[in-house]
């Protein structure tokens, strides 16, 4: 079109700074020598507008060019996958800013930009990140209007770009939602996993403790009906049954073992869906008991869900629990684990089990004793005990006395199998925070937990926490971690508001803010496959042929109705004169001149002329400007304003 | 490029970015409508144009009224393209130019009024095509031929070459003016070329007539009529004219000037 291309300076400053805005947030993910390539480029194209010799010429390009795709080349080996391409875009857009020759290449660095924006999505997808990006392309949708109009004020064109985004809103909602979402095949994935803290599947002393420092989301529970008591909401993971007086792991060959018969279940059963973060381990944590669940999650034989599909990605369950349960039968592998002991007992355990008549035959006699022994002797709970090498249970139970419920729970199910009980450790997370807004649960590290199992006669496997006999505020509340790591002895959140207004104030700032992202992950990341076939099915689409026809007929219906808004602006100008002249017959109403229907400007007039002969020159005036502004030709702004005015000092 | 993010998109079942691409891809496509729209509604109106010699450029003037609500940024290409704004309900007079090929009556041609406007991803266009034409006169002579003798039956004295008696002032050089009258000091001072003008018996008069023209072709002997016309209109002298079918009584001034180029132009 233009022979001569000619950019105007605030322009490209406008353009170059967005750039730098857009490519920001890749430090924290792309190689740092990548970057810092791309941001001496880009300060060399800004150097450049001022001394334009200095810009590189082509054969500086082609070595730049060279260069950068070695330097890619060792970075990534080779420019397959999330990191490498996102940095060859990156490369490739600062190098193309060097070389700014026509209009072409202002177009091309801007579709560069957009792909180097839409990237930052495949590292993160918070909604802060969202905006960012929104407001970016924003950035960018403003500069393309710098360059194909006259105005080059930046606000206007970012108006103007707003303007268009919401325009474009309404559209996109509906591709977002009717596009057919279709998995593609594992193999074209290139991801790398990360590593991500969570339960593992032993436990050592001090493994739990870290996490509760964690302030990480693990996952959240919303239920269908009422919500468990907090004392019950234990969410069940791995079942730890093996130990060597350290260490406790999972009994081996766990998978090929068979899963025991169901349990009997009585009381009220809890439905609730789980959505769960993504994790680096296939466990699903269940509340305690488990008695429904669907594809893809299955029972192993401790009771603990697994799922067969990818933890790393988010996922979404519907499972049904009871709290009150009977499991019935021991197996004899399940009694073999349950009381498995790394050689003999010392003899001030065996001496402690004796006091506490562990030996006398009644179990449940003997748990109450050793609770009761944790509550009135010198117990305490702390995250930071003192650290126990060779044998941590006795120096837990006999000299340091401070521990957290791994350390409790690890001597609880020792002290029972000494006494002959089987009993076993359960590790998985314990209570949750309510978010009120959401009416959901959202369970953080900071809530793993371990306690105990005891199988009882004609009771089965039976919750023990010996962590609620010596900290029931543990149970009960939920610690909070700023305070944790300040101090060493643990104080408790209080949950019916005993502590400042400012902190309330900020837990409900952090309470509504978590439903918002909940929402979030569940309605816009999470929205895969299956969501979409599961919310498109209450709405009666259930197929891909209704799904495309429906997403061209809302899509078509958006553009008609855009178009008509943007396209019909005499329309707009002519019902304004309508109005106006609904107006004027109002007056004429309250002095009991009333327009019959069908009676046009014309008649009325005569009848009010002949009604009022007084002001028969003012309506024949406001009749006559209604006929030329309504039937006419395009009225324009000040004829209407004129028109207005007009009618407004009519009085009758 | 919406492509490429559509296939990321799937690669990586990414939903946000299934979003963005949604959105930019709306975005796009509701810039046509915008495209549109700052074409709808405008109208272009012919003013007026001003006859000129061959080979210059004809320019038309035309009113372009932007009754909308809103400022517009088009282009308007003739035979060059012209980047142009236009504020809220206003009116803007531009000329536009078209290189003359013949002489005679020229039409306007087509003007395309087009935008890229808002973000230069499609472009409206509309051809405007106006009964719009101008006049093209032939193109003046380079040669300087003295004005013809006129023939006696015409004119009772002949003609006298504008006064070579008494000085009269001084002028900027004009094509046509003789050699001895250049005002060769102040040449030589550097202050540009001048002539000398001598009043004498300004009441001469000459006949340009086309018989007597000469020239090879119609169109060379036109082209020279059409320096003398000049010429003589410049020079202050009263003349008469004469094409075959034609006749115009000697005398001065533009409205004269014109009706005869005029009759050079449609001959």
């Amino acid at each position: 079109m233009i022979d001569k291309f000619y950019l105007p300076r605030p322009v490209l400053i406008f353009l170059l700074s967005t750039l730098g805005l857009i490519v920001f947030p890749h430090f924290f993910n792309l190689p740092v020598n990548l970057m810092v390539l791309f941001y001496l480029m880009l300060g060399w194209r800004f150097i450049g507008m001022w001394k334009p010799l200095w810009l590189p010429n082509k054969v500086l390009l082609f070595m730049l060019t060279t260069g950068g795709m070695a330097l890619l080349y060792f970075q990534h080996q080779g420019v397959v996958g999330r990191d490498a391409g996102t940095s060859l875009f990156v490369t490739a857009l600062g190098l193309k800013l060097l070389e700014i020759k026509s209009e072409r290449d202002i177009y091309l660095i801007n579709f560069l930009a957009f792909i180097v924006a839409a990237s930052q999505f495949l590292f993160q997808q918070s909604i802060l990140m969202a905006a960012y990006i929104l407001f970016v392309c924003c950035v960018l949708v403003a500069t393309l209007f710098c360059v194909n109009s006259h105005d080059h004020k930046t606000f206007s064109a970012l108006k103007y770009a707003s303007l268009l985004i919401l325009q474009g809103l309404p559209i996109s909602i509906v591709l977002f939602i009717l596009f057919p979402r279709v998995e593609a095949p594992r193999w074209i994935l290139f991801d790398e996993h990360r590593a991500k803290s969570g339960l593992s599947d032993t436990m050592e002393p001090g493994s739990i403790s870290d996490l509760v420092l964690s302030d990480d989301l693990v996952f959240r529970v919303r239920f269908a009906g009422e919500l468990p008591p907090a004392w019950q909401r234990y969410w069940r993971g791995p079942v730890l049954s093996w130990t060597d007086g350290k260490r406790w792991t999972q009994a081996p060959n766990l998978s090929v073992i068979k899963s025991p018969p169901s349990p009997q279940f009585t009381g009220l059963p809890y439905q609730y869906t789980l959505l769960m973060e993504p994790q680096n381990k296939n466990w699903v944590y269940g509340l305690e008991m488990v008695a429904d669940y669907g594809f893809p999650v299955h029972q192993n034989a401790n009771y603990q869900l697994v799922t067969s599909d990818d933890p790393n990605k988010r996922a979404e369950y519907t499972i049904t629990s009871y709290t009150r349960f009977n499991t019935g039968s021991l197996s004899a592998r399940e009694a073999q684990d349950a009381l498995q002991l790394p050689g003999g007992a010392s003899y001030n355990i065996k001496q402690l089990v004796t006091n506490l008549q562990g030996f006398d035959g009644d179990p449940e006699n003997f748990i109450k004793r050793v609770l009761n022994h944790f509550k009135v002797e010198n117990f305490h709970y702390t995250l930071t005990p003192p650290l126990a090498e060779d044998h941590p249970i006795e120096t837990f139970l006999f000299e340091s006395r401070q521990g957290f419920c791994s350390h409790y729970a690890s001597a609880f199910v020792y002290l029972m199998r000494i006494a002959d009980i089987p009993a076993r450790v359960v590790t998985g997370y314990q209570g949750g925070e309510l978010n009120p807004v959401g009416n959901f649960l959202e369970i953080r590290q900071s809530d793993a937990h371990a306690w105990a199992e005891v199988w009882l006669q004609n009771k089965g496997w039976v919750r023990v926490d010996p962590t609620a006999a010596i900290a029931p505020e543990r149970i009960e509340n939920t610690i909070n971690p700023d305070q944790l790591v300040a101090g060493e002895l643990i104080r408790y959140l209080s949950v019916d508001g005993h502590a400042q207004g400012a902190y309330n104030w900020l837990r409900q700032a952090r309470q509504l803010w978590g439903h918002v992202d909940y929402n979030w992950q569940r309605w816009v990341i999470n929205y895969d496959n299956k969501n979409q076939s599961r919310f498109l099915s209450k709405w009666g689409i259930s197929d891909l042929k209704t799904m495309i026809y429906g997403m061209v007929a809302a899509a078509s219906l958006i553009i008609g109705l855009l178009a008509w808004m943007l396209l019909h602006q005499k329309q707009k100008s002519t019902a304004m004169a309508l109005r106006i002249y609904q107006r004027f017959c109002k007056k004429l109403a309250k002095q009991g001149l009333i327009i019959s229907t069908g009676e046009g400007p014309k008649d009325f007039a005569a009848r009010a002329r002949f009604k009022f002969p007084a002001y028969a020159k003012e309506i024949d005036f406001i009749s006559a400007g209604f006929i030329r502004l309504h039937y006419g030709k395009d009225p324009s702004l000040e004829e209407l304003k004129m028109f207005r005015r007009r009618v407004a000092r009519f009085k009758i | 490029m919406l492509a490429l993010l559509l296939l990321m998109a799937f690669v990586y079942n990414n939903n946000l970015v299934y979003l963005l691409t949604f959105l930019l891809a709306s975005i796009f496509f509701i810039t046509i409508l915008h495209t549109f729209r700052s074409l709808s509604g405008l109208s272009v109106q012919k003013v007026r144009s001003t006859p000129v010699f061959l080979g210059d450029a004809a320019g038309f003037e035309i009113r372009i009224d932007n009754p909308g609500g809103s400022a517009r940024h088009i282009h308007i290409t003739l035979e060059s393209t012209e980047r142009l704004m236009l504020k809220t309900q206003s009116q803007t007079q531009l000329t536009v130019y078209a290189m003359t090929q013949k002489r005679g009556r020229q039409q306007v041609g087509t003007i395309t009024l087009a935008s890229t406007f808002p973000l230069g991803l499609f472009r409206a266009w509309s051809p405007v095509r106006l009964s719009f034409e101008t006049l093209v006169y032939p193109k003046p002579a380079q040669s300087q031929l003295p004005f013809p003798e006129t023939p006696a039956a015409h004119v009772g004295q002949g003609l006298t070459k504008k006064g070579a008696d008494d000085f009269y002032g001084v002028q900027e050089y004009q094509a046509g003016d003789s050699v001895k009258q250049i005002h060769w000091k102040a040449f030589a001072k550097g202050l540009g070329v001048f002539s000398k003008q001598y009043s004498g018996e300004s009441q001469t008069e000459i006949w340009l007539d086309y018989q007597f023209t000469p020239g090879n072709t119609v169109e060379d002997r036109l082209s020279q009529l059409c320096r003398w016309v000049c010429d003589a209109e410049k020079l202050g002298v009263r003349y008469g004219f004469v094409l075959p079918g034609l006749s115009v009584s000697p005398g001065q001034g533009r409205e004269h000037t014109r009706k005869c180029l005029e009759a050079l132009a449609l001959f």
